[in-house]
């Protein structure tokens, strides 16, 4: 039958030489489309694409921030936001080195705001699209508005310790006798404030914390016992380790421990002796949109209704002073800025932390390793 | 008698086959073009943007991380965890191979999928696996507990549990050069021995273990140099004292936030495993027909 050719192959098969060159031909047009291709996408995908992406920290925070801030928003203004995790110094210091930046807005620590600056790593506050009216002048900075204060507080599993024995200062905290086993600490030691804990179950006065005296604070967890601290990295670590068990006492924040507690978790904590510490919120120096970046810190800062809803979710205090008139007096009197707490919570020195944060890393480093 | 006497004569092989048009190997070139491209694009150009990274002041950064103090303890944990890791896989890995080669169909198959089980599991899970079985009210502990042994040991964020994670991260790589080796190894050898007089024992010792040593010292180079790199079980598994050196290019990039010093030190480790790696090739390594 000829529908075998003469080299035995089928006819069908048969990839002649004019078969082959319409194949490279075909090739080397669709290869030729590819850019017009790519950039038709890339012009719907920007024109679509008005969405700001924001890093933030994670986990129940994340959900909270979506529920208070981004839905309304999205529906006020249209632009979607896109809600991240693992903010850093080092994630705004990546960003700026990429044009255009992955996230625009990076949320950070007030030492990592202040080495932020130094850097040139943000862009200047767009007073015209932020309104900062309300928000007290401390909190507002060159290149970054600090949109909220945390309260650093310690933790403990009431399944295990009632909260009528629970630790009511870090002396308690750190007495192995009375509560044996783990305690998980922040090893995140520009955020989390273990060094200041350390210091304040030393016996150090609450406000005559700064110049933290760092050896002494070593001395302090080394009384504690390395072997009784376990170091969480993340913030959700220490509420996961308390849940599952594996530790009775770890240090957390107020806003990470009440979202666990309405969930179901067992978890209680005291705002006594904790620490109040501020995040920064800045546009990278690199962000494609800047516009409705800012619009958003806007929103963040100025819009009363979404600064109640978040007070109410996190606990956690929005700058935003008229929000502070719409939440219930039972309420702000457990937040970080309620005058109830004033002289039992110590407020957390950016400054200090900003000069010496690379070299009490070190140090720290150095001794966890000794 | 020893091996060496029934070892095959060498048959000469058959010249190489040049292509058609004269001795420049173009072929060949272009055969080798798809993995240059891949190859280059997927390593060698990121390494070129970490080598320029790391060499933002010249030479300083290489200086500021060598005089670290935390460096050497890193190192040392390094060595030490690796050591540890790639002696034990190693151990295990040749009893599994051996097992492996020897065993016939179903129970071989089950072999198979056992060791491949870790292989196809990603390592975040396999971690968390062993952070719940470890920890303190885990499932190990509630085990001991529950037949009266009140174990005041802890068993996760130390030493013991980052060598447990690494193995069993570890084992199936050690595995598989290993088992490659013992395949190839000619059973009547053995057979040979023992119709000369040798003892089963004394037969498998003097043929399968000088036959297998070529994968053996694969298997560790292997698994070393996979050790070495490890990130995530010392943060997930170990504690503070068991940082490792990617850990420390993780600190220096993170948390320091110095990308050229954690560029730098990257490129050290770079360099110290290429040394590892050269002074294999020139290890003398013998197989069953001569040296390889």
């Amino acid at each position: 039958m000829s529908s075998i050719n003469r080299n035995g192959l089928p006819i069908s098969l048969n990839l002649g030489a004019s078969t082959r060159r319409r194949f490279i031909l075909r090739s080397a047009a669709a290869a030729a489309a590819l850019p017009v291709l790519r950039s038709g996408l890339i012009d719907v995908a920007s024109a679509a694409g008005e969405a700001v992406t924001f890093a933030c920290y994670g986990g129940s925070y994340n959900d909270n921030i979506t529920k208070a801030f981004l839905e309304g928003f999205e529906k006020k203004t249209g632009i979607k936001v896109a809600l991240g995790a693992d903010a850093s110094l080092a994630l705004a210091k990546l960003q700026a080195e990429v044009n255009p930046a992955q996230w625009d807005i990076v949320e950070l620590t007030g030492p990592e705001y202040e080495v932020a600056v130094k850097q040139d790593l943000l862009l200047p506050l767009d007073t015209g699209l932020v309104d900062a009216s309300k928000v007290p002048a401390e909190y507002k900075g060159s290149h970054g508005i600090k949109y909220a204060l945390f309260l650093f507080v310690m933790a403990w599993d009431q399944r295990v310790i009632p909260d009528e024995t629970a630790p009511k200062s870090w002396a308690d905290f750190w007495d192995t006798a009375k509560y044996p086993g783990k305690r998980s600490l922040s090893a995140n030691i520009g955020d989390g404030s273990a060094l200041e804990a350390a210091l304040l179950a030393d016996g150090v006065a609450i406000d005559k914390l700064y110049p933290l005296d760092v050896d002494r604070a070593f001395k302090s967890l080394e009384r504690l016992g390395k072997a009784n601290i376990i170091w969480h990295n993340t913030n959700q670590e220490p509420i996961q380790q308390l849940t599952s068990g594996e530790v009775a006492l770890a240090t957390s924040f107020n806003g990470r421990v009440i979202p666990a507690t309405r969930s179901g978790a067992k978890i209680g904590f005291t705002p006594e002796y904790g620490g109040v510490s501020g995040d920064y919120l800045g546009v990278v120096k690199t962000s494609g949109n800047a516009k409705n970046a800012f619009k958003l810190i806007d929103h963040v800062i100025s819009d009363d209704q979404a600064d109640a809803e978040y007070i109410k979710l996190t606990t956690y205090t929005s700058v935003n002073t008229e929000a502070l008139k719409l939440v219930p007096p039972e309420l702000a009197d457990t937040l970080p800025t309620s005058p109830k707490l004033a002289g039992k919570v110590f407020i957390k020195d950016d400054a200090w932390w900003a000069a010496n944060l690379e070299k009490t890393l070190l140090q720290f480093k150095q001794w966890q390793l000794a | 008698m020893s091996a060496d006497e029934l070892r095959v004569p060498r048959t000469p092989r058959p010249p190489l086959q040049q292509s058609g048009a004269g001795r420049f190997p173009l072929d060949r070139l272009l055969l080798l073009l798809p993995i240059a491209v891949l190859y280059g694009l997927l390593m060698l150009v990121p390494l070129s943007f970490i080598m320029k990274t790391s060499l933002a002041r010249g030479f300083g950064h290489y200086r500021e991380v060598l005089e670290t103090p935390v460096l050497w303890r890193v190192v040392e944990n390094t060595v030490v965890i690796s050591t540890l890791t790639t002696v034990i896989s190693l151990i295990l890995a040749y009893v599994y191979a051996a097992a492996l080669w020897r065993s016939h169909s179903v129970f071989r198959i089950f072999l198979f999928g056992l060791i491949m089980l870790p292989f196809w599991t990603g390592v975040l899970v396999k971690n968390f696996a062993w952070a719940a079985l470890l920890q303190d009210n885990g499932v190990i502990i509630g085990l001991l507990r529950a037949i009266g042994i009140e174990a005041q040991i802890s068993l996760l964020h130390n030493r013991f549990a980052v060598i447990l994670g690494m193995v069993h991260y570890v084992l199936p790589y050690a595995v598989f050069p290993i088992y490659s080796a013992m395949v190839a190894i000619d059973w009547r050898l053995v057979r040979a021995a023992q119709s000369l007089g040798a003892s089963s024992r004394r037969a498998i010792v003097a043929v399968v273990v000088p036959l297998s040593l070529p994968g053996v010292l694969a298997a560790a180079l292997l698994t070393f140099i996979i050790s070495t790199g490890f990130f995530i079980t010392p943060v997930l598994l170990g504690g503070p004292r068991d940082m490792m050196v990617a850990n420390l290019v993780d600190f220096y990039a993170n948390d320091i936030v110095d990308f050229s010093n954690a560029a730098a030190l990257a490129m050290l480790v770079v360099a110290a495993i290429s040394i590892l790696v050269i002074a294999y090739q020139r290890l003398p390594k013998e197989g069953q027909y001569g040296a390889l």
